[in-house]
């Protein structure tokens, strides 16, 4: 069963998951782009860590790279992700190749994933049952009689209406709502000790997004599995997670508990973010507060600090030449040379 | 097929209050649905169903409601891309007249598209690849007859720049921008005719929130420079309350509330109005876990099915016997808004306090 019991135990014993330095880049004709640029998160058991940044940030690549799931054209520069399960088998991830019989005994069975666009992500020529059948007969070796009763037990377990019929329904016949609930089903189906959550509501109604969020709160307690729920929406993260890293330009620039994001951001991108969101019943005058400036492309990233064109704190000659250092404030990071000065004057959200 | 009669105040046909641009009255929007070979129609899905507004010069009137309630309907039958089944809409030209668009031949209604138009939510597939930045701006104008060549590509030039772009820009295809900036190409291409009234079908929804704010800036600075008014349709219930001075929500194609914007968030009077403000995550994380959220049950209805009486009632935490059995109407109740619900007056509903 793969390499799995490589002893390093220089994991804490309640971390799950740890992404050290993790480098994605794409060679494109125009350059190279450095999609990931030296991201590091770790995520501890049963927690769930939000991940937010605009399109194009990384967040997604970097979860791909997690899962060994990387487009083929993206070139692996360097970093390392190790996983320990509650059980002590530790896996060092970034050593799998793509397709290799070790990555594939963690897919579908460590780690779950959900995507966007459940329509894209299932099959439209299987059913739903069929699927998730397939995932816990191959990783929980179950015959077909138990994996059928366990599919139905899971359509029921996220909610499904009627799991004894729809377990037979392929996903067209369902909405997009009972969708990602069925994707939900098949990620969870061999209880994940990780789900990685790409955007799940996104396409979502407010509605059925608030119902999905429920959901995999009230999953995430009973399992007691870690999410890394990514998403560009900041009412979604503060609503599910304990704590956020926010990612610009391919590197986290802010990672901190939920409630220090929300109410004491300590780099100006989370706090620019933050002020230029429309709140329901805040006031915020005729005018949004914007970020000025745009994204700037990938193959011209400026030097120094990524952010310093457009930030209204930049320094001129530090933030535009040195790259800021990873400060620390507790169990707070921000990546900015000033951070200490937002430290003393908490920002008021 | 009728419903029971809507009561409300509005003036007669071809009448419309001074202040009023554009006014929807009991418009319906019913598709076929066909079956068999024959393609017999064997029943209707009844998009838009009894809907009425006033949209007044110069305001922004925002258009709430999931995925299928028939906002986006309402906007394409207003501008006439659908035949309407049944209804009528007054529009007040800039000359003063007032039209019943419904009535017009499609040749009639080309002339009116110059004083409405429309920007769409994907600035992907809006923008035709193969065509420049001159040919996708200038396209209204050519279309209509306006300006020569060169006139043309002075007024491109200058759209480009009302909206932010660089003119040099003029020669480029719509590859070489990002969707914020489409979004742009797309809002330079509804102004090129000179427009009163513009329906936006969520023209930002697709965006990263730092670029949305940016282009609901200038959707604004836009507003007041030209004194243009604005249809906004939107799910996104921040954004609405943000930018408009009164707002409608719609369920299953029918229109459940109208009311100016500070005080349908302050006091909702209609339950779904309450629903989906509790649904919508904030970002106030202690906020969040004191506030009660209790999601709606269920899923909006099938169209081609309604269920009897209101059609919010299978998933109303209110509801009562009556509901499952008559349909409220949309009426008019005091402050300037409309409801349809039968216990508009009775219901506290919680809006959003901060």
């Amino acid at each position: 069963m793969g390499n799995k019991t490589m002893t390093r135990t220089n994991m804490s014993p309640e971390r799950l998951l740890d992404v050290d330095n993790v480098q994605v880049h794409f060679p494109l004709r125009e350059g190279l782009v450095k999609a990931v640029d030296g991201v590091s998160y770790h995520v501890n058991k049963g927690e769930v860590l939000g991940i937010v940044g605009e399109s194009g940030s990384g967040k997604s690549i970097t979860a791909r790279s997690i899962m060994r799931l990387l487009p083929k054209r993206a070139l692996d520069a360097g970093g390392r992700v190790e996983m320990q399960l509650r059980s002590g088998e530790h896996f060092e991830l970034s050593s799998y190749g793509r397709n290799s019989r070790a990555i594939r005994q963690v897919r579908g069975k460590h780690i779950g994933m959900i995507f966007q666009e459940p329509m894209t992500a299932l099959s439209p020529v299987h059913t739903i049952g069929s699927q998730i059948m397939r995932t816990v007969q191959l990783h929980m070796g179950l015959s077909r009689a138990a994996a059928r009763e366990r599919a139905i037990d899971l359509l029921a377990k996220v909610q499904m209406p009627r799991p004894e019929q729809l377990v037979d329904a392929y996903p067209h016949q369902l909405s997009g709502g009972m969708r990602q609930r069925a994707m939900i089903a098949l990620a969870i189906s061999c209880d994940p000790a990780l789900l990685i959550a790409d955007e799940p509501t996104t396409a979502l109604d407010v509605t059925t997004e608030a119902q999905i969020l429920e959901l995999l709160k009230q999953l995430q307690s009973e399992l007691g599995m870690a999410i890394i729920f990514i998403t560009h929406n900041f009412g979604v993260v503060a609503d599910i997670a304990d704590r956020v890293s926010v990612m610009y330009l391919g590197r986290i620039v802010e990672t901190a508990t939920v409630d220090d994001i929300f109410y004491a951001p300590k780099h100006p991108y989370t706090q620019a973010l933050l002020r230029s969101i429309p709140r329901l019943g805040v006031d915020q005058g005729r005018r949004l507060p914007t970020i000025p400036g745009m994204v700037p492309d990938p193959f011209s990233v400026p030097p120094g600090c990524a952010f310093n064109p457009r930030c209204s704190h930049a320094l001129a000659g530090l933030c535009d030449v040195q790259e800021p250092p990873e400060k620390r404030f507790g169990s707070q990071m921000s990546r900015c040379h000033i951070a200490d000065q937002f430290a003393q004057e908490p920002v008021h959200a | 097929m009728p419903e029971a009669a809507t009561s409300h105040a509005m003036p007669q046909v071809g009448e419309m209050p001074e202040d009023v641009l554009i006014s929807v009255r009991r418009l319906k929007k019913y598709f076929p649905i066909q079956a068999g070979w024959m393609k017999k129609t064997v029943g209707h899905i009844k998009a838009i169903d009894d809907v009425s507004l006033d949209i007044r010069k110069g305001e922004t009137f925002g258009l709430v409601g999931e995925s299928g309630s028939g906002k986006s309907t309402v906007a394409r039958l207003m501008l006439r891309a659908y035949d309407l089944t049944d209804g009528q809409i007054l529009f007040r030209r800039g000359n003063g007249e007032v039209i019943d668009l419904s009535d017009l031949t499609d040749r009639q209604m080309r002339t009116m598209r110059r004083e409405m138009q429309m920007i769409f939510q994907d600035p992907y597939s809006s923008l035709n690849p193969r065509m420049t930045l001159l040919q996708l701006v200038g396209e209204p104008m050519l279309i209509h007859g306006v300006g020569s060549q060169g006139e043309i590509r002075d007024r491109v030039a200058e759209l480009l720049q009302v909206v932010g772009l660089r003119p040099e820009y003029i020669n480029r295809y719509p590859h070489a921008f990002s969707g914020g900036q489409r979004q742009r190409i797309g809002i330079a291409r509804a102004l090129a005719l000179n427009p009163s009234f513009i329906a936006a079908d969520e023209a930002v929804s697709a965006l990263d929130v730092s670029v949305a704010a940016q282009n609901i800036n200038l959707m604004q600075d836009l507003q007041e420079k030209f004194g243009l008014t604005y249809l906004f349709i939107t799910h996104d219930l921040g954004m609405v309350e943000h930018i408009s001075d009164r707002v409608g929500v719609m369920y299953l194609g029918r229109l459940m509330e109208t009311a100016p914007t500070d005080q349908l968030f302050a006091k909702p009077l209609h339950p779904y109005t309450e629903a989906l403000m509790a649904a919508v995550p904030q970002p106030d994380p202690r906020g969040n876990r004191t506030r009660k959220r209790v999601p709606l049950k269920g899923e909006i209805a099938n169209a081609a099915n309604p269920p009897k009486g209101c059609t919010f009632h299978p998933r109303c935490p209110y509801a009562q016997p009556v509901c499952g059995t008559d349909e409220p109407a949309l009426r008019a109740v005091a402050g300037g808004r409309q409801v349809r619900c039968h216990f508009a007056e009775e219901l506290t509903l919680t809006g959003v306090t901060t």
